[in-house]
């Protein structure tokens, strides 16, 4: 299976997806501990998250999946979110939490 | 080293602003960037607009951007 394959089967095998740099306990960089953070924020103790320092493939191949070149990147129901950033900001509107209950 | 000014020559060559400001120390950037072209644009949208006027610096050397962006209305609205 192709990296482009094995990404669209995570997205669309779990509800919430985040690919980050380490794990959500260890967090190896300040965008992803954001992102993590945020998730807790809301309620969402179980997603599927993708550490790509461990996987050089998907490292690369994510940056494809979605046309965005950077890490982390948030998928709920198969669909991409956005970044650190764009999660913030639907965070602080309200948006991120009425998508993870829709 | 990677500089503010680089990243928002880069920037401004490559799409229309109204606003734009660049910060940071050669690691970590924010950007701030108010262009008309972002309007009926979602946040994706806009980023990937933004990511494009980078084109490969932001896979090779560019690790951590952090941006705003608004259209010219949102912005006056903030201001």
């Amino acid at each position: 299976m192709d990296v482009q394959e094995r990404i669209k089967q995570q997205v669309t095998s779990h509800p919430v997806v985040l690919y980050m740099k380490g794990s959500p306990s260890f967090p190896q960089c300040g965008f992803s501990a954001n992102a993590v953070r945020i998730l807790n924020a809301l309620g969402v103790k179980e997603f599927f998250s993708v550490d790509v320092l461990q996987d050089a493939e998907i490292r690369q191949g994510i940056k494809d999946y979605a046309n965005w070149p950077t890490i982390p990147q948030l998928y709920i129901n198969g669909e991409f979110v956005g970044g650190s950033d764009i999660m913030t900001e639907m965070y602080q509107s309200g948006e991120l939490q009425k998508l993870l209950q829709a | 080293m990677v500089t503010p000014e680089s990243i928002k020559h880069n920037i401004e060559q490559g799409m229309p602003v109204a606003y734009l400001s660049v910060t940071g120390d050669g690691a970590h950037f924010e950007a701030v960037v108010v262009s008309e072209e972002f309007a009926g644009k979602s946040r994706v949208q806009r980023h990937q607009r933004v990511y494009q006027t980078l084109g490969d610096r932001m896979r090779e050397e560019i690790h951590a951007l952090s941006m705003k962006t608004f259209t010219p209305q949102e912005w006056q609205e903030i201001q």
